[in-house]
């Protein structure tokens, strides 16, 4: 049962790339496909970021959030993070990032994302894999009822996304599709 | 098996749509049209100016689409990605250029791949023990399957502190017949002499990058931050632009063109000495 449930979500999320994945060149089609993909991956990534900060959330749910968020990530993923007031960046691990994400002293929070994106074209590294970036904007809302303050900024998050072709064996058969992973993200803090 | 399904696909669509969480959910901010008009990439400014996206920016244009490189629609983007508040730009210098760039014989856009564009990018190292501001200028370059942003040049005052040739009568030299003498006055350049560079030729120029590269091997370097980033474009015939990142309220934000210069014979050489040298 438990395999049937993997090969379905397997399938559920590769299936719009899998028979666009023929040769190594990526075409304007293909390409929306990528990016279909990786705006799925940046989804999955804001969820959990709302639910990471999210003060209803219970630690021990938290920390399994985390982990879901960290596979998205390639290896060694960093977060830049800089201020209106501090325009040099600061580099956070991305298990750091979330857990100061988690730990923000206010009584609720609320995290939530603007309706709109922009996705670059995808330029391919000397290794071969691809390269892109995916910007999206974030609002947080910060609340202290004790003092009554209230925090609030917005973020423009421009995350690098790792695009490669890769194989598996489902029933004997090889198949290929384009995998995405989530690279370094630059967080800077907006004067909107 | 069906239930399965169904109760997979439910669940998937249930985490989609709860309020407030991912990306295009229910009760998410609205965009006034700022961010939509922001350059928000140097990537976009790349479509922007040569009109290769759509003007929301969602659809990118590709060869054979109707408005692939569309001189009207370029004409509104490039008007849109000067910046107007803090340069000082004027009008008939940003309409000439426009005029060259529009040109319906002989229109000229920007290229990522080709050479004449370049990053400068404002860091913070700390040398022995001391933070300093180095300005590291870095060019993108084929290699392997694909491309790099390689480092091409550093500014770095400690260095050029250290490298001041002098000149007139304070310069040394050894004299024209050293060599009858085996050159044994070069004691008096290596010993004798703090600054070993007067003995060197007029075109000699101190290769910062390997005395960098070198401090930072021996440890003495640590990289520890970056301030700024802007780009300097030498693409368009007779012209240099600047670009840089502006994150301030209103529609006149992200990369836009700070700077624009008309080049005569010679200027690139002036502005190149400048940008390299001027910290």
């Amino acid at each position: 049962m438990k395999k049937i449930i993997q090969l379905f979500l397997f399938l559920f999320f590769t299936t719009t790339v899998v028979s666009l994945a023929q040769s190594d060149n990526i075409s304007p089609a293909r390409k929306q496909a990528i990016d279909s993909l990786a705006l799925e991956k940046v989804k999955d990534l804001s969820k959990y970021i709302s639910i990471i900060g999210s003060k209803e959330t219970q630690f021990s749910e938290a920390n399994r959030v985390m982990d879901r968020a960290e596979e998205l990530f390639a290896p060694d993923a960093e977060m830049g993070v800089s201020s209106l007031s501090r325009r040099e960046i600061a580099y956070y691990k991305v298990r750091r990032y979330f857990e100061r994400l988690m730990a923000l002293n206010y009584d609720r929070v609320n995290i939530t994302w603007y309706d709109i994106h922009y996705i670059s074209d995808l330029e391919r590294q000397p290794d071969g894999r691809y390269v892109g970036v995916v910007t999206v904007y974030q609002r947080f809302e910060g609340t202290s009822l004790e003092s009554g303050l209230n925090y609030r900024d917005t973020t423009k998050k421009d995350i690098t996304i790792y695009v490669e072709k890769k194989q598996t064996q489902i029933a004997g058969r090889t198949i290929e599709f384009w995998d995405v992973m989530l690279g370094d993200i630059r967080v800077t803090e907006t004067s909107a | 098996m069906r239930k399965l399904i169904l109760v997979v696909l439910v669940t998937i669509l249930s985490v989609e749509l709860a309020p407030g969480q991912g990306l295009y959910s229910p009760g998410q901010p609205k965009d006034d049209g700022r961010f939509a008009a922001s350059t928000k990439q140097v990537n976009q400014f790349f479509r922007r100016f040569n009109a290769e996206e759509s003007v929301e920016g969602d659809k990118r244009y590709y060869e054979g689409d109707p408005l692939y490189r569309d001189r009207e629609l370029r004409g509104k983007f490039i008007s849109i990605l000067f910046d107007n508040e803090t340069s000082s730009v004027d009008s008939e210098t940003k309409k000439q250029f426009l005029s060259e760039v529009l040109s319906e014989n002989y229109p000229q856009f920007i290229h990522f791949h080709r050479e004449n564009w370049f990053a400068e990018v404002s860091s913070v190292f700390t040398y022995k023990g001391k933070r300093e501001n180095v300005t590291l200028f870095l060019k993108i370059q084929p290699e392997g399957l694909g491309y790099e942003w390689v480092i091409d040049k550093v500014v770095f005052k400690p260095f050029k502190d250290i490298f001041k040739k002098p000149e007139g009568d304070a310069k040394g030299f050894l004299h024209p017949l050293s060599h009858e003498l085996g050159f044994m006055n070069l004691r008096k350049a290596f010993q004798d002499s703090d600054t070993p560079e007067a003995y060197t030729p007029k075109e000699y120029d101190p290769d910062y990058l390997t005395l960098f590269l070198y401090e930072m091997k021996k440890g003495s370097i640590k990289f520890e931050t970056i301030n700024d980033v802007k780009f300097h474009f030498f693409q368009i015939n007779n012209w240099y632009f600047e670009l840089n990142q502006f994150n301030r309220p209103g529609f006149n934000t992200g990369w836009l063109i700070s700077n624009l210069v008309k080049l005569n014979p010679g200027d690139k050489e002036s502005i190149l000495r400048y940008i390299y040298d001027q910290k």
